[in-house]
């Protein structure tokens, strides 16, 4: 039999998630053929370097507003630690890095999750302010503005490695996952296996929702 | 390569501003925005398109004397040019034939880390063209055996065009013959600077005059540092999570976490 489905995201949460990715992607696309001379022929597509700055800068105003968005949405579900049950995750590191019959058990968001929701805020945000004054650098003057391209750089090493992990936690590393941003609905087994609290909670107070689709 | 140097004796400067002039018309540049502030320093600062500019200074030595003093604001031309190792484009370089630095302003895409980066302040972005200018020595002009503009238009000898061995003599014995706080600024810092100033003055007396210009240290760090650690740390990830995927293993539910629990072999 078909495993139950649950809703786990909903349709407003997926749209954010989804522009700030988009944003995201192309942010680190264009940065790459603007920061790389050797990627310079990135920019074809967009009919040159030039092409690049303006998409880079289209998407920046998308990222913002998104990234906003997401900040406003989840803080309080995956931007807080809870301990002491974080704190048992994360000596077990989650279960990713060898064996445990049982990984401790944490709310909807585990603490990695967390990490990486509060480093793509704090490093979105980096890049969002030291952007708007690669705009206008001359509202800060050189001496700052030195610190404004270091910390950009910095910004962008941070979030293009952590995209590679969460696409890969997102995806193959913890199979049946990715519905959660696609349909918005993760198989139960695949929840109880990865977010075993949460699922209790919402049984016990009643608000798991199964999906009624019998496909 | 013939390292050239436009070598600049503020002392026979005489401030006619022939140069200033020259140089528009050359580059064909028109007429900018300006303010009047009381000397004949016109317009205030650099612009996009004023490429180099004559400061007029009332300056009260410490004897008294009141004294008129001159310099020629225009792109240094560095050994070490902050504004090529910063440009994204390619539109700043070197030019291999005498060192200066060259502008190719239809390469140029206006993102403004020249103007950051420069140590002295040279590079103007203009919000029509989208695009940041400077003087390129009249690189038409030089590569074509020609004296740049403002050395073609200069009546006393202040403005000379001339190889750096040559120019260093010329700059040093005109110094001694000064004599006093005469000396040479422009060979001390960013690997020697191919415009060079002759003044008879101590240099910290010219307003707006770098006295310590360098390449900012910040740069080196995400050029050299955080640029390549990019690609390093996206490919660590990259190659850290294959490596997991085959070792470790994903995430898969246990038995226990299906309703109805599965045949389990041997169990």
């Amino acid at each position: 039999m078909k495993n139950k489905m649950v809703v786990v995201t909903s349709g407003y949460e997926r749209f954010v998630h989804w522009a700030l990715a988009i944003s995201c992607l192309t942010l680190c696309y264009t940065g790459l053929g603007i920061l790389f001379k050797e990627l310079n022929f990135l920019g074809v597509i967009f009919g040159g370097l030039k092409g690049l700055v303006t998409v880079h800068d289209f998407m920046a105003v998308i990222f913002a507003i998104s990234l906003v968005l997401a900040i406003a949405m989840w803080w309080k579900e995956a931007g807080i630690f809870v301990f002491p049950e974080d704190w048992e995750w994360i000596k077990a590191a989650g279960g990713y890095l060898w064996h445990l019959d049982h990984v401790p058990e944490t709310g909807k968001y585990n603490p990695g999750q967390k990490a990486f929701f509060l480093t793509v805020a704090l490093c979105g945000l980096l890049m969002v302010v030291t952007g708007f004054f690669m705009w206008y650098p001359e509202k800060l003057g050189g001496d700052l503005m030195d610190w404004v391209y270091v910390l950009h750089v910095l910004g962008f090493v941070v979030i293009f490695a952590f995209f590679f992990v969460h696409l890969y936690l997102g995806t193959i590393g913890n199979p049946g996952s990715v519905s959660a941003m696609i349909s918005g609905k993760m198989e139960l087994p695949v929840l109880r296996m990865l977010h075993p609290k949460w699922v209790k909670e919402m049984e016990h107070e009643g608000k798991l929702m199964i999906a009624n689709d019998k496909k | 390569m013939t390292e050239m140097i436009k070598l600049y004796d503020a002392s026979k400067c005489t401030a006619c501003r022939g140069c200033q002039l020259a140089c528009k018309q050359w580059n064909g540049l028109k007429a900018g925005q300006t303010e009047h502030k009381g000397t004949y320093q016109n317009p205030p600062t650099l612009q996009h398109n004023t490429y180099m500019l004559i400061h007029f200074q009332d300056y009260v030595a410490p004897e008294g004397n009141v004294k008129w003093l001159f310099r020629k604001e225009a792109c240094m031309h560095c050994t070490t040019a902050a504004c090529v190792t910063v440009c994204p484009s390619g539109a700043l370089y070197y030019n291999k034939e005498f060192g200066t630095v060259g502008m190719d302003r239809e390469k140029c895409i206006g993102c403004k880390e020249c103007v950051s980066a420069c140590p002295f302040e040279v590079p103007r972005y203009d919000k029509e063209t989208e695009k940041v200018s400077k003087c390129d020595m009249c690189e038409t002009r030089i590569s074509n055996k020609m004296n740049p503009a403002c050395v073609k238009a200069c009546p006393t000898g202040a403005l000379k065009w001339v190889d750096k061995e040559e120019a260093m003599k010329m700059a040093e014995a005109r110094v001694q013959y000064l004599g006093g706080d005469a000396n040479v600024y422009g060979d001390k810092f960013v690997g020697g600077t191919h415009l060079m100033y002759v003044l008879p003055e101590k240099a910290d007396v010219y307003d707006g005059i770098h006295k310590d210009p360098k390449v900012p240290v910040t740069i080196s760090l995400w050029k050299s540092i955080l640029k390549p650690l990019s690609l390093l740390g996206a490919g660590g990830v990259i190659g850290g999570s294959i490596l997991h995927y085959f070792i470790h293993g994903p995430h898969k539910p246990h038995p226990e976490h299906y309703d109805e629990p599965k045949k389990q072999g041997g169990a």
